[in-house]
């Protein structure tokens, strides 16, 4: 399993571009398409800001290459899932389930993963 | 009224006034999904009608007594409907004139280095022959590379490739933007080689017809013209790309 990158970020809403242009780095990287790039970039997006509406002040993004594409997960580093989920959240969850596959959520970790086909 | 009661009373009265009320209530779920796409060369207003539209179709298809929450299931529906609208509608997005240039110069790029090569090109061959950055050709390109005419395309099994299906250099838009780029290209000659350009390539005259009519030899004619050939292929290859 090859890693791509581990960005390491502050929860904040400035720092989302910074999260989108990485994502879309990697997913250049990796191969993916134009479109495949932009949905990926709006997953990002979208688990940072459930974390963060969570409770969670700092994230991780893990980028790694696996069998289908590459995968990607989002883990809140410093903090703790203390809010319930919101109709936001629960939108937010719907889209990510939309755009990517094997979306998997575990809320005591605040960790958020999925899976991006190359052929996205 | 909850949300499960206003959905089955919709349901089984089918009352257009209660399904506005619905449609009402989830809009703001139209109006967050598109603003996530803007920036992909489609307008917001564009997006959130798209979405719109599939919010009301989707109340009709949903099925409170399945136990789903309407958020849950109206929003794949709308993000399905954005991304078909992607697909169908982004070759008539109008992309700035440089951007429809580059993805012209890659396609050409692509066959040629196939033919010399025998193999596609990577996105960093193509920067290189090009003269601009990989991330410009990756972001031009369709499929983040290059993809192959021979690539199968399955059609109930009759093995067809993408060049079989693909229209033969009939593309009306880039004819226009070719001919456009040749006439100003032209415009740069010099008179005496507008001349001999009219001769050759719109009468269609041999050389040494071209030779008579402007009174210099066939080999001055030869040697213009490939003079000439390559100073509008340098003019193309500059404006293709910058």
């Amino acid at each position: 399993m090859k890693e791509y990158l581990t960005l390491c970020l502050p929860l904040r809403r400035e720092m989302m571009t910074t999260a989108r242009l990485a994502t879309g780095g990697v997913c250049a990287v990796a191969g993916m398409s134009y479109d495949g790039g932009e949905d990926c970039k709006v997953c990002v997006t979208e688990s940072l800001l459930l974390l963060m509406r969570r409770g969670f002040s700092a994230a991780s993004v893990q980028f790694t290459d696996c069998e289908r594409g590459i995968c990607v997960r989002v883990r809140g580093t410093d903090g703790s899932a203390s809010v319930a989920l919101s109709d936001e959240d629960e939108i937010a969850l719907a889209l990510l389930n939309a755009l990517a596959e094997s979306v998997t959520m575990q809320e005591a970790e605040g960790c958020i993963s999925f899976v991006f086909g190359s052929q996205e | 009224m909850n949300e499960e009661e206003l959905f089955r009373k919709y349901r089984e009265t089918g009352d257009v006034t209660l399904r506005n009320q619905i449609v009402e209530k989830y809009l703001y779920i139209a109006s967050v999904l598109a603003k996530k796409f803007v920036g992909r060369g489609v307008d917001y207003d564009d997006l959130y009608q798209v979405a719109s539209l599939a919010l009301i179709r989707g109340v009709d298809r949903f099925d409170e007594r399945k136990g789903l929450k309407f958020s849950t299931f109206i929003t794949p529906t709308i993000t399905g409907e954005i991304k078909n609208y992607f697909r169908d509608r982004s070759r008539l997005v109008h992309l700035p004139r440089k951007v429809s240039e580059l993805r012209v110069g890659i396609k050409r790029a692509s066959e040629e280095f196939l033919a010399e090569q025998g193999r596609k090109p990577t996105a960093a061959e193509l920067a290189g022959k090009l003269g601009v950055t990989e991330e410009e050709v990756l972001r031009c390109s369709d499929a983040g590379g290059v993809v192959s005419l021979d690539t199968p395309v399955d059609r109930e099994g009759d093995s067809m490739s993408l060049h079989d299906i693909l229209p033969a250099d009939s593309d009306v838009f880039e004819d226009i933007e070719d001919r456009d780029a040749l006439d100003s290209a032209l415009r740069t000659l010099e008179p005496e080689e507008r001349s001999l350009v009219h001769y050759r390539f719109v009468q269609e005259l041999s050389q040494m017809e071209t030779a008579k009519k402007m009174g210099i030899s066939q080999m001055n004619v030869s040697r213009m013209e490939r003079r000439i050939l390559q100073k509008l292929r340098e003019i193309l290859k500059k404006s293709m790309v910058g």
